[in-house]
């Protein structure tokens, strides 16, 4: 008998099997089904109490706290550090195998994001019990309260607070004689001077949540939960997307932001001495401290537009309403926003807090870098306060991120990628 | 008058042995079977029931809502074009570049293994560690590249900007253009010799002798390599979250990179699962009309 005469598989089948097994593979890739797991969350039973959490922010301040957490409550802690895109990737594939952590840390609008949709426990229980002690609401900056609250019930506590100013390098501006800028137009004007040999003088970030500070000088409202109308005013909007765009395109004084998820590039631009001035946080502060410990940097209040403003940041902490032992993760939130750890966090790597307390005190007033953030604080606002009651937050943020990448890196006229986002946020909301 | 079918041998006239034989072979599967069973049909199963559903919390039952959704939505269209063309550049791509470094790695050369080995390295290592290798190359502003073409006075590139797919289909064309290499290069070793011989004599030159005698015999693994990549092609995913974020402007969206934003960011995983069946489909569509077609065009002397 030949070979081709024996019983088997042929390569023809070998070859659909092999097609058909890969294509089977990526579908269940692509599934909903449970996740890998390193490690099962929300372990109540074997005592282990599992955080998920942002590895910028895992300061000593807090593993102190965290120690004596664990050493009163007989549990160990499990720090789980995720970026926030794999935080929440792991957060909802948990959420879909009907299981959660105890507690977690977010960026910014998920606590009222997760109540719309059911899946965050509301804190009204504890502060009605612990709110006064604790100096809940007083205590806290307003806009920070609101920022948590979905239907006049707290479901977050915020954890830090920053804003977004501009940081630029002391030494490019003293040798092009020029000062921080105000208005718009001096920002051009300024960053023209600066801009000269490899080095431009503004760097924009290709992250779309960097085009907040811009829009929210103009005014502009991303989404009216009354009106359903997005991106309003619309002349107001267009002006500040073209203004974003000719900073890149016309007047050359920024580079073409490079699409990807890292938004550090303005960072390390500075750093390296090829931008002179940049839109960021004071997340950025330790990172240029040790990057480049030769360079000496300022920090400018926000331009003023048809207003001075600029975007409200950072991070709070909500507990999903399938947690585990909801008790004890109250208290975990509640030792880590006392006055005390705020402060020592704030000692150790310079972020803002929340507090008005925590703002009043000299070794804040007496921090150039952080006074100077706590100036803007003054005067930044929620980019997206109404946005998470349309249920389609996300969706509507990939749509400006289309339509900030349009403009700003392909370097579409501003009129028609408005008109194409305008289109795709009403679909959006109309679904 | 049709002649009676020829009947299977029935279950009792097996012999002890044949019963035997099989039992030991259902033992040996078992284990695969298991196994694809848990990782593979169960989620595909699962996926399959999710597609039906709808809501952030995948509860509500919708039909086939969420296959006609996708038939509408412009997003899911054009990552779908993003993809197709993705596949068809790298399909295209690894076949051309894959034989035309086999044929090179089949000649007698110095530091011949050296060689192949080099240029199967990059399809060992992680798509991630590609991306961020690529991505730090290829940035207009802080990249090698740059610098390099600066120094020797040529035009600097933004392609993650001008040309982020095709840029994204190079990146991709040298990731697996080694394996490619290796599979051709077997195909090659394949061949025998006294075909070339006969041809020489016949007065064929190298040119007569490729596209008479190497290019129709290698005809089954140009067949495996295209539905291989075809196949990853339409699968890619880590070039569009590691290197572009799906951007500029969606231009880069490939479809499983679609769906997991759709899923993890949208929250939308009936719509996901449905988008992801869909991939399943045309996966074999595509598949079974590339083995029909490289049937017909087979070979043999």
């Amino acid at each position: 008998m030949s070979a081709s005469d024996a019983p088997g598989i042929s390569r023809r089948r070998v070859l659909g099997l092999a097609g058909a097994a890969a294509a089977a593979a990526g579908l269940a890739a692509c599934g909903s089904g449970a996740p890998e797991s390193d490690s099962a969350p929300g372990g109540g039973e074997d005592g282990t109490f599992t955080v998920y959490w942002n590895p910028g922010h895992h300061y000593e301040a807090y593993q102190k706290v965290i120690k004596e957490f664990e050493e009163e409550h007989g549990v160990t802690v499990r720090m789980q550090m995720y970026q926030w895109e794999e935080l929440e990737t792991r957060l909802l594939a948990d959420l879909q195998a009907g299981r959660a952590p105890d507690v977690l840390e977010e960026p910014g609008g998920w606590a009222q994001r997760y109540a719309l949709s059911g899946d965050a426990l509301s804190l009204r229980k504890y502060l009605d019990e612990d709110g006064k002690a604790m100096g809940f609401p007083d205590d806290w900056q307003p806009a920070t309260v609101r920022h948590n609250t979905h239907a006049g019930e707290v479901y977050g506590i915020q954890l830090h607070m920053t804003c977004q100013l501009l940081v630029y390098n002391r030494e490019m501006f003293a040798d092009a004689g020029v000062r921080p800028p105000t208005t718009w137009d001096e920002v051009v004007d300024v960053a023209k001077e600066l801009t000269h040999d490899g080095v431009y003088g503004l760097q924009l970030n290709q992250d779309q949540a960097y085009g907040w500070p811009w829009m929210l000088q103009n005014g502009v409202l991303d989404y009216n939960h009354t009106t359903k109308k997005v991106m309003q005013p619309q002349d107001a909007a267009m002006e500040a997307l073209q203004f974003q765009a000719d900073l890149v395109h016309r007047h050359e004084v920024s580079p073409v932001p490079v699409p990807s998820k890292d938004y550090s590039a303005p960072q390390k631009a500075l750093s390296a001495k090829r931008a002179a001035m940049i839109v960021t946080g004071p997340w950025d502060l330790p990172v240029i401290k040790q990057s480049s410990p030769d360079l000496e940097y300022g920090i400018a209040q926000m331009p003023t537009g048809r207003r001075q403003s600029t975007i409200l940041a950072g991070t709070s902490m909500f507990i999903p309403k399938k947690a585990p032992r909801p008790d004890l993760s109250w208290d975990f939130i509640k030792r880590l926003t006392t006055l005390e750890t705020e402060l020592a966090a704030t000692a150790e790597t310079g972020m803002l807090m929340p507090r008005r307390s925590w703002a009043a005190k000299p070794e804040v007033k007496g921090n150039a870098d952080i006074a100077a953030f706590a100036q803007g604080l003054t005067y930044a606002e929620d980019a997206h306060p109404q946005t998470y009651l349309s249920g389609k937050g996300t969706e509507l943020d990939q749509a400006w991120k289309t339509l900030y990448q349009s403009v700003l890196m392909t370097g579409e006229s501003v009129p028609s990628a408005y008109r194409e986002y305008t289109d795709t946020a009403r679909a959006i909301i109309a679904d | 008058m049709r002649s009676p079918a020829p009947r299977a041998v029935p279950e009792a006239r097996r012999t002890p042995i044949a019963r035997r034989e099989a039992r030991t072979a259902y033992l040996f599967l078992a284990p695969a079977l298991v196994f694809f069973a848990v990782f593979f049909y169960t989620p595909i199963a699962d996926i399959l029931n999710t597609s039906t559903l709808t809501g952030p919390h995948a509860d509500r039952f919708d039909g086939l809502g969420n296959y006609a959704d996708a038939f509408r939505d412009p997003a899911a269209r054009n990552s779908f074009k993003v993809t197709l063309l993705f596949a068809v550049g790298t399909t295209v791509g690894a076949i051309v570049l894959g034989l035309a470094l086999a044929l090179l790695a089949n000649r007698q050369l110095r530091g011949r293994t050296l060689f192949r080995l080099a240029l199967l390295v990059p399809y060992l290592t992680s798509i991630a560690v590609i991306g961020l290798l690529w991505q730090n190359i290829l940035d207009p502003q802080t990249g090698i590249l740059n610098r390099v073409l600066d120094e020797l006075g040529l035009p600097t590139q933004q392609w993650l900007i001008t040309h982020p797919l095709a840029t994204i289909v190079a990146v991709t064309l040298w990731m697996i253009s080694g394996y490619t290499m290796m599979l051709f290069l077997a195909g090659l070793q394949g061949i025998p010799q006294v075909y070339y011989e006969a041809a020489t004599v016949d007065g064929a030159g190298p040119w007569r002798r490729f596209f008479s005698i190497t290019l129709p015999l290698l005809a089954p693994t140009t067949l495996f390599v295209s539905v291989m990549a075809v196949i990853s092609g339409l699968q890619a995913f880590g070039q569009a979250y590691i290197i572009t974020g799906g951007g500029p402007a969606k231009q880069t969206d490939l479809y499983v990179y679609h769906v997991y934003e759709t899923a993890f960011r949208d929250r939308d995983f009936g719509y996901s699962s449905a988008l992801s069946v869909l991939l399943m489909l045309v996966i074999v569509a595509f598949t079974v009309v590339q083995l029909r077609a490289g049937r017909r065009g087979e070979v043999q002397y």
